[in-house]
Parts: structure tokens; C-alpha cells; sequence
């Protein structure tokens, strides 16, 4: 028995490289982020102690207040749009017709390439003298569309570009989910004389419930970290006038090119809080299956 | 008789007459929005043989009129470091990815197979970390690179994703299916509990391994945010940052051929792993929620 005992703590050894890398990577950093965030600090000179000024500044900070404008905005339109469609392209690749799993691949292609590359190639289709502009131009009636840069469009398109970059990947997850779901249940139904619209609505989309909130919550905090595309993609960083500066891009730019250190410690604070309520979201109501944490 | 079978006929026609139109709806609609998704990637790979101007051709060219061969791939590999950006990034990727998949299973498994003191509040921290995005942490992980001297290095691009906790957590549930028996028989014959691990343990864990490498190679071939912000030296940038040189230049128009023939570059990687290991592709992105 005190050999076995005494086996157990082998497991210490197993996790101990583990869970010191976390200490060192993740706790420490989590702790001078909140430290820095009472702080003034420019990496120059030591951070000299502000108490909760920074968070204060924060509240008539006219690019941190409008960020949260564009952060929310760029939400709404990366999770709603993106779960119809995934959903919508999922239902489809559920049945069976002839080209269906080339229609897959193909549809799938978008994931593929990273975001800095899909930035990229949507900067050439969104030129004002590339296609989409040539080919929607005319039919507008205005030539050319410059929709990088202008001030209502530009911020769509970064959504535009993030839901077709990111939809495939959740209609694969919608997929599995749909895979999942006895067939005898639907045939039930069928058999009970309910039509394909009847069976979906009420025996396909309750039995979806997990996948659906895992979908809600992971593209809500996914999207709340938005930098990537605007960062690339937008006319100077997040702009034009920064209608495209999300949270990340702001954090990016007090941290990396003002080198407000304390400033940009206490926006991460805030947008950690706002992803905390929705991973809240997300275990208060995604039952313990295979995609919930615990 | 004759007018059941004539019955019966009608009736198949008209079933088959309904899965014909049901089938020319479905190929249409999947027709239309596959090529729609596809479009923007195959414009990437077209317009990379392409002159540059040609890039802005109306109407488009479907294909290229004035076919450049692999001119504007060698004007990339001229003009830039691109090889070196290659090198980085198939390097930091490589070891991040053989760090995570060995800790990973390593940690794993002592979550799974032990039980030692401390070990649920342990795992409890580990999930915590699985619930906080890297962006919170890239301006105090930036301060602490800093303070460690790690500045401009590989180091300090590598040893923040040395080790994930979604590796570990990803792993222990692959480990919970690790039959006790075949360990305990490994012990009675006298072998030790690094060598059960190694023999036993982690040839069971390989097909969690593919797909735990797969997406951590993925994650970090694709990682911007954190070599934008601690690489400055242009030879140590890796292949994104090194991407957006071409797209950004603010005094003159890009050289989109050139930019489409090195964006091609940065994705062939992630198509041949998708082409050969479709499976653990699918599944480790599935698993892991998570998608670089």
C-alpha cells in the first residue's frame, strides 16, 4: 500500500514541467498585467503607481470609447451571420446529392489560408480598381468603390471577410453535431407525418442545443478578439478615421506604438472581463460534452 | 393488374421525378456557394502567374493571359528575405509544436493516471488558462519577454507557446481510455514509471498526438500578433509579418503578383497537411475549438 502511495506522486513529476511553465508564462504575466494596468509605464523608466487613474482616463478616451463601439459592431456581425450561414451550408452538406464532398472542399478552401494571408487576398479584391469594384460598380452606378475606405462600408467588409474566412469551420462543427443526432429519431418523425421543415425545427434544432452554444460562445470571444483583419486589411491600421480599431487594435497601438504600457494594461483588463461573462456563458450552459472545458 | 402496374409506374416516375429536382436544387444552391467561397482562393492562385499588369485586368482573367511561370515567386525570393521568414517559421513552429505534443502528453498523462495531492487544483489552473486569450496577455507576456533579456530573439518569439493548455487538457482525456491493466502488468514486470510513459503510454496517445500536432503546428504557422510585436530585426520576422510588408508599403501600390505568389507560399504547407491528414486536420480543429 505505501508503495503504491508513493507511486502516486510520480505524477507530480509528469505535470511538474507542465505546470511551472504556466506559473512562469501565464500566472506571472496575469499578475504585472493587473499591477501595470495601476501603473504609468513606458518601458523607459520604472512604473510609477496611479492607482485606478488609467481606468478612469479610460472613460473619456475618445479611441478606447469608440473602439467599443467598433468591437461591438465587428461582434454582431461575426457571430450572427456566421451561424446562419454555417448552419444553413451544414443542413445542405447533410444530404445527400450528386458532388456533394467536392462542393465540400471547395466550400472549405477559405479556412485554409491564414488571416494574414486572407487580408491580403481580399485587399486586391477589394482594390478600388479589382473586381469587386469593377463588376458592382457599374451596376450601382459608381466607379470606383473604394470600400477600404469608406467610412460605412469598410467596417462591413471586415466582417465580410472574417465570416467567409471563419464560416466553414463552424459548419463543420454544425456537421458533427448534425451526424450525431439518431437517424431513428428523424425517421420517427417522418413516419409520425411530420415534413422536412417539421422534423428540422423540432427534432433537429433541440438535439443541437450543445453545438449551438459552443458555436455562440466560441465565435462571440473569438470575435471580441478581432485584430488580425483590421490590422492588415484596413487603410492604416484600423482605420479609415478607426472605424476598423477594435479593442486589440487599440491595445496594440498604446502598448506598441505609444508605449503606454499602463494604458494598455487596464483596455486588456476590460476586454478580459468582457470575455469572461461570455466563457461564463458558455460553461453555465454547454453541457459537459466533448467541446465544454470541463 | 394492368392498372396497378401502370399505378406503380407513375409512381416511380413521379419519385424519380422529385429526387431529380430536389437534386438539381441542391446541386445549385451548394454549386453556387461553394464557388463563391472558393473564388477569393482561387484568385490568389491564379493571379500569383500572373504580370502585374495584369492584376487589374477588366474583364478578369480567368486565367493568365501573359503566364509568368514562377517569375513572380522568384522575384520574391530576389528581392526579400523570404527564405529566411520561411526558415523561422517552419522552425518556431516545429519546436512549439514537438514541445506541446511531449509535455502535453507528458502532463496528461500524470493528470490521468495519478493521483497525487494537489492534483485537482492543479488541473483546475490549467483549464483556467484555456479561458484567457493570448491578447490579454501579449502586453505584460511583452514586458516579461523583456525583463528576461528575450527581446528580438527566438526565444522570446518561441517560449510563450512552448507548452498549451489545451495540449494538456487535450491529452488527459486521451489518457483517461489508457486501460490501468496494461500499466500495472508493465510494472509487475519491474519497468519504470518513465519508461511505462514512454513505452506503454505514449505509442496509445499517438493518434491524439496527430491531431494535437497538426493544430499546434497550424496555430503557430499562422500566429501574427506575437511575432509582430517582439520581432524587429527583419530576419527574424516569420512568414505573416513578413507578409504584410508587401500589402502595407504606403508610398507605392503593392506588387500584388508578387504578394499573391508568397501568400500561396505561406498556405501550400497548411493544403498538404490538410490533402494527407485530412482526418486529424478535421478532428484536432474540432477538439480544440480554436483555430490560429
Amino acid at each position: 500500500m505505501g508503495l503504491v502511495r508513493k507511486r502516486q506522486y510520480y505524477g507530480l513529476l509528469f505535470v511538474a514541467p507542465a505546470v511551472i511553465f504556466f506559473a512562469i508564462f501565464f500566472l506571472y504575466p496575469i499578475v504585472i498585467g493587473f499591477g501595470l494596468s495601476l501603473t504609468d509605464f513606458t518601458l523607459l523608466k520604472p512604473p510609477v503607481w496611479v492607482g485606478l487613474q488609467n481606468y478612469q482616463d479610460l472613460l473619456n478616451d475618445r479611441l478606447f470609447l469608440k473602439s467599443l463601439n467598433v468591437t461591438i459592431g465587428f461582434v454582431l456581425g461575426s457571430t450572427v451571420p456566421v451561424w446562419v450561414i454555417s448552419l444553413a451550408m451544414a443542413v445542405l452538406f447533410f444530404q445527400r446529392f450528386p458532388g456533394r464532398e467536392l462542393m465540400k472542399v471547395l466550400f472549405f478552401t477559405p479556412l485554409l489560408p491564414s488571416v494574414v494571408v486572407v487580408s491580403v487576398i481580399w485587399k486586391l479584391l477589394l482594390h478600388p480598381s479589382g473586381i469587386l469594384s469593377t463588376v458592382i460598380g457599374p451596376i450601382v452606378g459608381q466607379m470606383p468603390i473604394k470600400w477600404l475606405f469608406d467610412l460605412q462600408l469598410s467596417p462591413i467588409m471586415s466582417v465580410v471577410v472574417h465570416d467567409w474566412h471563419i464560416a466553414p469551420f463552424y459548419m463543420i462543427i454544425w456537421l458533427s453535431g448534425l451526424t450525431a443526432i439518431p437517424p431513428e429519431l428523424r425517421d420517427a418523425a417522418r413516419v409520425d407525418g411530420a415534413n422536412a421543415l417539421q422534423s428540422f425545427l423540432r427534432v433537429e434544432l433541440p438535439l443541437l442545443k450543445p453545438t449551438a452554444v459552443f458555436v455562440a460562445a466560441i465565435s462571440t470571444i473569438r470575435a471580441f478578439q478581432g485584430f488580425s483583419i483590421q490590422f492588415v486589411m484596413s487603410p492604416s491600421q484600423g482605420g479609415p478615421l478607426d472605424v476598423n480599431t477594435t479593442l486589440g487594435i487599440v491595445i496594440w497601438k498604446y502598448g506598441f506604438q505609444f508605449f503606454r504600457m499602463g494604458d494598455a494594461a487596464a483596455i486588456s483588463v476590460v476586454l478580459f472581463a468582457f470575455i469572461l461573462i461570455f466563457t461564463l456563458f458558455q460553461l453555465r450552459l454547454g453541457r459537459s460534452d466533448d467541446f465544454s472545458l470541463s | 393488374m394492368a392498372s396497378a402496374k401502370a399505378y406503380e409506374s407513375d409512381w416511380a416516375f413521379e419519385a424519380r421525378l422529385r429526387r431529380r429536382i430536389r437534386n438539381l436544387i441542391l446541386v445549385s444552391i451548394g454549386l453556387l456557394i461553394s464557388l463563391l467561397f472558393f473564388f477569393p482562393v482561387y484568385l490568389m492562385f491564379s493571379s500569383s502567374f500572373k504580370s502585374e499588369g495584369e492584376i487589374f485586368a477588366i474583364p478578369m482573367h480567368w486565367l493568365p493571359h501573359e503566364f509568368q511561370g514562377f517569375r513572380q515567386y522568384e522575384f520574391a525570393f530576389e528581392n526579400t528575405r523570404i527564405e529566411r521568414w520561411y526558415i523561422n517559421s517552419l522552425f518556431i513552429a516545429a519546436v512549439q509544436t514537438i514541445a506541446t505534443v511531449f509535455f502535453g502528453a507528458l502532463a496528461g498523462y500524470g493528470f490521468a493516471k495519478y493521483r497525487f495531492p494537489g492534483r485537482n487544483i492543479l488541473f483546475l489552473f490549467i483549464l483556467s488558462i484555456m479561458t484567457v486569450p493570448f491578447q490579454i496577455l501579449v502586453i505584460p507576456m511583452f514586458v516579461l519577454v523583456h525583463q528576461l533579456g528575450w527581446h528580438n530573439t527566438y526565444e522570446g518569439i518561441i517560449m510563450p507557446g512552448l507548452i498549451s493548455a489545451f495540449g494538456v487538457f487535450m491529452m488527459r482525456q486521451f489518457a483517461y481510455n489508457i486501460p490501468d491493466e496494461l500499466l500495472d502488468a508493465a510494472r509487475i514486470d519491474g519497468a519504470s514509471e518513465f519508461s511505462i510513459f514512454r513505452r506503454i503510454a505514449l505509442p496509445m496517445l499517438k493518434p491524439a498526438a496527430a491531431s494535437l500536432a497538426i493544430i499546434t503546428f497550424l496555430f503557430s504557422w499562422n500566429n501574427f500578433l506575437w511575432p509582430l510585436v517582439i520581432a524587429q530585426d527583419r530576419d527574424l520576422v516569420t512568414l505573416p509579418v513578413g507578409l504584410t510588408y508587401f500589402s502595407q508599403s504606403l508610398d507605392r501600390e503593392p506588387l500584388w503578383a508578387v504578394a499573391m505568389a508568397v501568400s500561396t507560399m505561406a498556405t501550400i504547407p497548411v493544403i498538404l497537411l490538410f490533402v494527407f491528414f485530412q482526418r486529424y486536420f478535421i478532428e484536432g480543429m474540432m477538439v480544440s475549438g480554436i483555430k490560429g
